[in-house]
């Protein structure tokens, strides 16, 4: 007697937490065109000048985020996504800013410097107040000539008040993120580090022109091989 | 006669009104704030200057005093640097504060506190212009986020204070 309404119980119980399970699963947020939101810099940003015109290549975006949902932004109220992932924005935004200061090289054997970007963060941080938004990465430059290579780390924060209105919600987290991408490309492209970086990887050779040569003592590399 | 008079002289100066705020230049091209960090034993949570550090950006950007707010280690122009200013600071000190003290005692006991110190100085010359030191103390139920903003609040009306007297003695 005892022993069949315990597994009664058990029965019941395992009933109901399918039940929430399956109610859980309806509730996951889905992407729809009235939840997405379309995030694009209002306009490149400008570049730093170099002591020479330099040719960028963008090898890769790389997602180090470890978020298993990269594109939804805000999980509440039906949830927030991204238009596409934060790995081509990111690529995107990065282009069209060295493309609009005529930087960005056409092909790897054109550039003078290679640059792969690794994403740590894109969108919103942890904040129960206001929208904290932040975009994080580190940007690895290489020299094809010389292969050696040197990080550069930036990031961007922006604040925006919170709404009430899902419409208000959806337009302050786009102005947010928007705001916090720009302001990492531009701590990117005009911060001291990445200047400090294309000085240090630059070869010698590229930045003085070269010295003429004596016609008495050949260098090296002018010798016949055979 | 007269009445035409009086409507001309409201209509210009209906036009000189913002034809007058729009003159206001800003002192400095530009400003720059640095990422605050933690004097020794200052326990706070890792996002904390993050936060700080935007609250002070948003902040001086509503203040109007600046051309425009630069990000970290930003390249500025040798010809813009003596019209650019640079704000570093530490936290010096904070104090969790406790519920009980607050809900018992009362009268400001048990109040979370922080205290911040900060230096603005030239770009160009590293002329220090003025020594900030802000004390921020809210309720401990508070999120610590609260006390980032309001130490950037007042961070940025000590600056403008200095600013405008500084502008004035000269």
């Amino acid at each position: 007697m005892d022993s069949s309404r315990v597994a009664a119980l058990r029965w019941s119980a395992l009933l109901v937490c399918t039940l929430l399970s399956v109610q859980a699963r309806a509730e996951d947020p889905k992407p729809t065109p009235e939840n997405t939101i379309t995030v694009q810099l209002a306009e490149p940003v400008k570049p730093q000048t170099f002591a020479r015109p330099l040719k960028f290549f963008l090898v890769d975006v790389i997602d180090r985020s470890g978020n298993a949902q990269p594109m939804m932004v805000f999980k509440p109220r039906g949830g927030i996504f991204l238009d596409r992932t934060p790995v081509e924005i990111t690529r995107a935004g990065l282009e069209t800013c060295l493309k609009s200061a005529n930087m960005l090289a056409a092909d790897r054997d054109s550039a003078d410097f290679l640059l792969t970007i690794y994403l740590f963060n894109f969108g919103l941080s942890d904040s129960s107040m206001d929208f904290f938004g932040k975009v994080e990465f580190a940007a690895m430059l290489k020299n094809p000539k010389t292969a050696k290579s040197q990080q550069v780390a930036a990031s961007g924060t922006s604040i925006a008040g919170v709404a009430i209105r899902k419409k208000n919600i959806q337009k302050n987290i786009q102005e947010d993120i928007e705001r916090a991408f720009s302001d990492a490309l531009r701590n990117l492209l005009r911060g001291a580090k990445l200047r400090d970086a294309v000085a240090a990887l630059d070869s010698p050779a590229n930045l003085a022109p070269a010295p003429a040569r004596s016609s008495a003592a050949p260098a090296a590399t002018d010798k016949p091989l055979f | 006669m007269k009445i035409m008079a009086l409507g001309t002289l409201a209509t210009a100066l209906l036009f000189a009104t913002p034809a007058i705020a729009k003159d206001t230049v800003p002192q400095f091209k530009s400003v720059e704030a640095k990422h605050f960090p933690r004097a020794e034993g200052v326990e706070l949570s890792p996002a904390f200057s993050d936060y700080l550090y935007a609250e002070l950006r948003a902040e001086l950007t509503k203040a109007k005093l600046f051309g425009q707010v630069i990000g970290e280690d930003e390249v500025v122009d040798e010809a813009d640097a003596p019209k650019s200013l640079v704000i570093v600071g530490t936290i010096m000190e904070y104090k969790k504060g406790s519920v009980v003290k607050d809900a018992l005692i009362g009268f400001g006991a048990g109040m979370r506190s922080l205290k911040v110190d900060a230096n603005v100085s030239r770009r160009s010359n590293q002329q220090n212009l003025t020594a900030i030191h802000v004390h921020v103390k809210v309720s401990p139920r508070w999120d610590e986020k609260v006390m980032a903003r309001f130490a950037a609040k007042n961070i940025v009306k000590q600056l403008k204070d200095s600013l405008k007297a500084e502008a004035k003695t000269s």
